[in-house]
Parts: structure tokens; C-alpha cells; sequence
């Protein structure tokens, strides 16, 4: 009891801070958490602008990883949702990207039918293709396909698929299934994969192994890392590569050895 | 909570109401705490706790040396510092204590008089807590990495037995006999759990990445096995079609109403599963470093809303909310690694135990107490009392 006359009892005054639905646990430390409802759309619109068409010769479509989203957007449960649902929609492509399990490629429809028509025009699968997009894209949402499924319900042809996966449509994952793939993707992972070792390291030797996120993003790339430096550091920090700590100076990077 | 208590005073609201609005502000304010300890017994690294269900008095540890302590972790002394006192011990110079490192100790679930034990040394143990001297022994032809009793059980009195064998084997307390076998997994068995809710149905978790749910009154083999794609084949490699995890999965935990199911696995995973359907609900929670060899063990608060998960992860434990996947807080204390944590339902308590032997006790903290402002003697006196006598200046001289 305090014996300190006061115009209301202690008890009446909200001393503890209220746990909000908000400010539970950790602030959101997505960066594009400020704004009210999850707009996933204009953050994958955002992060599609990082993507440098030149490098490819703008041969492939533009594409950006799931994880990437996480980094903006501290919700991840929420995120996979409305993906799931973009996908459902048909405005998304999610295809697997091969080196880890959970590395999902995303690509917007309209651009990954441009880029992929474009492409093949002219050669002798053009046709297929063409059939492929029209019939399986829209209707089907998967990223794999099964050799049954091919043959009995979209009706194609051995020999039909056999041009699919020479023009890099479909990727073999066993005998008789395939991945959905961009075509070139090759490319794609290989430059990527060595922009993310390159810009690792970056974090791995400064002084304790760890860097301020602003000064990270104003520093010269070497001529290993093809993509700007934004688009290996949101990869990174998406897919818990570095752990992302709040500072009064900002965001700090630092690696995590695993 | 003054709106909270006057609600519940005229019938506006439902009195669990309160309970669980203080329950979670409760948790979300776990921290270490100076004023709580535990008696340091143990010589090696802690690998288990257990805290009775009927009292929530006694706790259980087990250790990597084969020592097991039983504390008390009441408070009766009037002072806020406590130290919570082992009240017995299977030290190793008792004839009946288990050669190699103890992996998971659990109470009898009726009473305190019995608690069961398992260890590498390829046996486990029925103790009695009186004299503790083993009362029966099962002896198995690998390593025991968990085993646990249904706390639920009327009708049966059998333990799961989880060992090197992928066989689950069963073991019957009241006849000590141990021909039931469940037979599907192709991997060391890292974890077993029972339902909370039905006293029949059986979780087991294997290191060739998933986790079978069976129901011990079939004899044909498991009622499902988990799928993290739920069944979407085309989403995983053929190899990984119908895993849990994509790595061994070796931490179990049902939640308070057995209704969800939380497995961790080796690939860095939580996974939430609907316990019925065993869906997937695809909860995201991250990254959540996971590279432990044997059983992981988490925990689950119970009696809050929403319901937080306790995951040891590294030298800390993660606190994350159970349906949306944030992570709320990391809770540091421990210099090595943390090996286990349990969770106290009804003063919400988190006591975890790692290898660096210590057990430690995150309290929540609300308020401190009001400070009475007329220094009378009698009142400094009982400041004086309030400050843990780590703390208290004994050096510097009056003279400066």
C-alpha cells in the first residue's frame, strides 16, 4: 500500500502495458509490416523490380523466391495464405527450384507466358508449348505433373512431352513425373546461387561477423553476384541465412553458422 | 483486469474468462528469475523433467550420468528467494541406478508413488518412490530413447517404448509382460507420446521422417501415417512423398485438449498437425535450429489463449504462439545447450534444464511489489529481507 496521498488509487491507473493483438511479443520486424492489412501483391510487385532483366538478355521471365516474402513481412503464415490464394486466382506460377526443398520460384503468369512464347517461337515445339500453356497452366495449379495425368487427362503425346522437357517447360524428377520449370532456369540458379555464397561472405568476414543492413546494401558487388544486392539480401535474411536484429541504428545482419 | 474482474463479478462473463486473460499476460512475462533456483545436483548435463500432474509439487529430473532427483518445488518459507530442495536422490553410488545416461523420466500418472524411468544402458525402470528402489525392470535390446504412459488411462496401464528397434513395443504395468509390439516404422523410434484425449491413441515419431498415429486395441498396423504436403504429391521429391519431416523427427508434444499435434524434425521444422484428420494445418514457424540426436523435448502452456509453444533451441528456448507461428520471445539463461523444458499449468512456470547442469526457473514477472515510503525500522527490516543476500553490499566500508 503506498502511503503517499494520490487523487486516484494507484490500482485505477493502467501501469502494464496492454498485449494488443499488434505488439505481441517481438515488434513486427518485416519491413513492410507499417502499413495495415498484408499486401503481399505490391511486395512481390516491389521485389520483381529488383529482378535485372539485362543479365538474362530478357529471355527469362522475372522471378523471385518465396523466402524473400518472409523477410518483408514478419506473418509467414499469412503470407503462405495469400499465395495459396494468388495461386488459386492464376496470377501466380510456383515452381520448385531444385537446390532445397523448400526454395519455391515464384512468377507471375502473364509474364511467364510472354517470356516462355517468345522464347521458343519459331523452333519446331512451338506448337506444344503453345497447347501446353493454353490447356495446363490455367486449369492446373501443381507443380508436378504425373505421366498419367499428361497422357489421359491433358492428352498429350510422348513424343509431345519428350519437346516439353527439351525446351525446358518440364523438368525430370522421376521416371514417368515432372517438375513445372521456367525455361533457362538453369541459368537463374547458377548466377543466384553464386550472388548468395558471394554476398555471405560478405557478412561472414566483416568484424564479428556482422554487418548493418544500410551499410550492406551501399557497398560494390564483385562481378561474381549478377543480381543487385537488395535481392540477395532480402534471399538471405528470408531464408534465415542470417539472423536479422533491431538496433537503434537499424537492421543488423549477422551470420548464423550452422 | 479490473474490467476483467467486475465482468465476472455480474455474470457477463464466463469465470475461465479471467483465468485465461491472466494465464497468457502471465507467460508473455516469463523471465529468469533471481529469487527462484534449483538445487544443483546434477554432475553432467539434465536430459529430462518431469512435474507431477496431481499437485504440481514434485519435480523429476534425469541426468546424463544416471543420476535422478526428485525436487520440491513449493515455496513455504515466507521469502520471495527459494531455493527448490531435492528431496530425494538415485545417486550413483545406489546399487540400482542406471549405468549410462537417463533419456526420459515420467511420474506415475494417478500418483506420486511410483515414476519410471529409461536409460541407455538399454533398460527401464519402475521406482519406487518410498524406497526408491526399482520395483520391476524391463530390459530391451537397444537404446531407449523415450518412453511415456498415457496420462489419460482407466482402462490400460501400458507404456510405449520407443528404442533402437523400429518396433514400438508396449509394455503392461500390472502384468509386467511385453509382447505388444506395433510394427510400420523403418527407423529408430525418437519419440512416443499418448493422447490427452483418448487413452487408446499413440503418437510415434521415427528417424525415417514421419510419425504414425495408431489406435492399441487394432491389430493392423497404424491408423495413419503424417503427410506434410497433405497428400499433394506433386509438391515433394518421390522419396519424400508421405514424411512428416525431411529430416528424422524427433520431437513430439500434443496439445493440453490432444486436439493438434506438434512434431519437430531434424530439417530445422515445427510442424502442426490436426490430430484427427492428421492434416497438415501448414503453420509457418520458421527456421527453428534443431540438431539434437535424441528426443527433443517441448512444451505446450496450457490454459492460455492463445496457447504458446516452449522449444529448446541452441542455448535458449523459443517461445513461439502455437496457431499463428510467431516467434514471441527467446528465453536466454543457460551457458550450453537446453536439452528440456516443462511447463507448470498452474502457476505458469517454465523450468528448463540443459547441459550445463542447471536447472533454471523462468518466473513471470508483473509488478513489483509496492515500496512503503515511512522508514520506520520495522519497514526497512522487511526491505532488508526482500533482497537476495547475493546482493547485499558486504564489502565497502561506512568511512568513504
Amino acid at each position: 500500500m503506498n502511503r503517499k496521498r494520490t487523487l486516484i488509487s494507484d490500482a485505477f491507473k493502467a501501469k502494464t502495458r496492454r498485449f494488443t493483438e499488434n505488439t505481441f511479443g517481438k515488434p513486427p520486424c518485416g519491413e513492410a509490416d507499417q502499413d495495415g492489412p498484408l499486401d503481399i501483391k505490391s511486395s512481390l510487385e516491389y521485389l520483381m523490380t529488383l529482378f535485372p532483366r539485362k543479365v538474362f538478355n530478357d529471355s527469362l521471365p522475372r522471378i523471385v523466391m518465396k523466402h524473400q516474402l518472409y523477410s518483408l513481412h514478419s506473418a509467414k503464415t499469412l503470407v503462405d495464405r495469400q499465395l495459396n490464394l494468388l495461386r488459386e486466382q492464376g496470377d501466380l506460377i510456383i515452381f520448385q527450384l531444385g537446390f532445397d526443398a523448400d526454395a519455391f520460384g515464384l512468377v507471375f503468369t502473364s509474364d511467364y507466358k510472354e517470356k516462355t512464347l517468345a522464347g521458343i517461337a519459331g523452333t519446331e515445339c512451338q506448337e506444344t508449348v503453345e497447347k501446353f500453356m493454353n490447356k495446363v497452366v490455367p486449369s492446373c495449379t501443381d507443380l508436378s505433373f504425373n505421366k498419367d495425368r499428361m497422357l489421359k487427362e491433358f492428352h498429350f503425346t510422348d513424343s509431345e512431352i519428350t519437346q516439353l522437357v527439351k525446351c525446358g517447360v518440364l523438368t525430370v524428377r522421376d521416371a514417368g513425373s515432372w517438375w513445372l520449370s521456367v525455361p533457362n532456369a538453369g541459368k537463374f540458379t547458377k548466377y543466384f546461387m553464386q550472388g548468395r555464397k558471394a554476398v555471405l561472405n560478405m557478412v561472414k568476414k566483416a568484424k564479428y561477423g556482422e554487418v548493418l543492413k544500410n551499410e550492406l546494401e551501399g557497398r560494390r558487388t564483385t562481378s561474381q553476384v549478377k543480381f543487385p544486392i537488395k535481392y540477395h539480401i532480402y534471399d538471405i535474411m528470408g531464408a534465415e541465412l542470417v539472423e536479422s536484429i533491431p538496433t537503434t541504428s537499424g537492421t543488423m545482419l549477422r551470420y548464423v553458422d550452422t | 483486469m479490473l474490467s476483467f474482474l467486475t465482468a465476472r463479478r455480474i455474470g457477463v462473463d464466463d469465470p475461465l474468462r479471467l483465468r485465461r486473460a491472466e494465464s497468457t499476460r502471465r507467460v508473455l512475462s516469463l523471465e529468469l528469475n533471481h529469487d527462484r533456483d534449483v538445487d544443483r545436483i546434477h554432475g553432467n548435463g539434465v536430459n529430462t523433467l518431469d512435474i507431477e500432474v496431481i499437485e504440481g509439487r514434485y519435480m523429476l529430473s534425469g541426468g546424463a550420468d544416471g543420476v535422478i532427483v526428485i525436487y520440491d518445488l513449493e515455496n513455504n518459507n515466507k521469502k520471495p528467494q527459494y531455493t527448490c530442495k531435492a528431496v530425494g536422490t538415485v545417486g550413483r553410488s545406489s546399487r540400482h541406478v542406471h549405468k549410462f545416461s537417463v533419456e526420459t523420466v515420467q511420474w506415475y500418472p494417478h500418483d506420486t508413488g511410483m515414476f519410471i524411468s529409461s536409460s541407455f544402458d538399454k533398460t527401464m525402470k519402475v521406482w519406487d518412490t518410498e524406497t526408491l528402489k526399482p520395483a520391476e525392470v524391463f530390459h530391451f535390446e537397444g537404446n531407449v530413447y523415450c518412453h511415456h504412459m498415457s496420462p489419460v488411462a482407466r482402462k490400460h496401464t501400458l507404456i510405449a517404448v520407443g528404442t533402437k528397434d523400429p518396433k514400438v513395443q508396449l509394455c503392461d504395468l500390472k502384468s509386467g509382460s511385453r509382447i505388444h509390439v506395433l510394427q510400420g516404422h523403418r527407423g529408430e523410434v525418437l519419440s512416443v507420446r499418448w493422447s490427452p484425449r483418448y487413452e487408446h491413441i499413440l503418437a510415434t515419431a521415427s528417424a525415417d521422417s514421419r510419425v504414425r498415429l495408431w489406435d492399441v486395441r487394432r491389430a493392423s498396423g497404424s491408423l495413419f501415417t503424417l503427410d506434410q504436403h497433405n497428400g499433394d504429391k506433386s509438391k515433394a521429391a518421390t522419396e519424400a512423398v508421405n514424411t512428416a519431416h525431411n529430416g528424422r523427427v524427433n520431437g513430439l508434444c500434443f496439445t493440453a485438449d490432444g486436439l493438434f499435434l506438434l512434431t519437430a524434425g531434424t530439417d530445422d521444422r515445427i510442424r502442426l498437425w490436426n490430430s484427427a484428420s492428421g492434416e497438415n494445418t501448414l503453420v509457418n514457424y520458421g527456421k527453428v535450429a534443431n540438431s539434437s540426436r535424441t528426443c527433443l523435448r517441448l512444451a505446450v502452456s496450457r490454459g492460455c489463449s492463445p496457447e504458446f509453444v516452449f522449444v529448446p533451441c541452441g542455448s535458449s528456448v523459443a517461445v513461439y504462439s502455437l496457431h499463428t507461428g510467431d516467434l514471441v520471445t527467446m528465453l536466454r539463461g543457460h551457458y550450453n545447450n537446453v536439452d528440456c523444458c516443462e511447463f507448470h499449468p498452474d502457476y505458469q512456470e517454465l523450468y528448463s534444464g540443459g547441459k550445463d547442469c542447471n536447472i533454471l526457473a523462468w518466473v513471470p514477472v508483473l509488478r513489483q511489489p509496492d515500496v512503503e515510503d515511512d522508514g520506520t525500522a520495522a519497514g526497512k527490516g522487511g526491505q532488508q529481507a526482500a533482497v537476495n543476500p547475493a546482493y547485499v553490499d558486504a564489502w565497502s566500508s561506512d568511512e568513504d
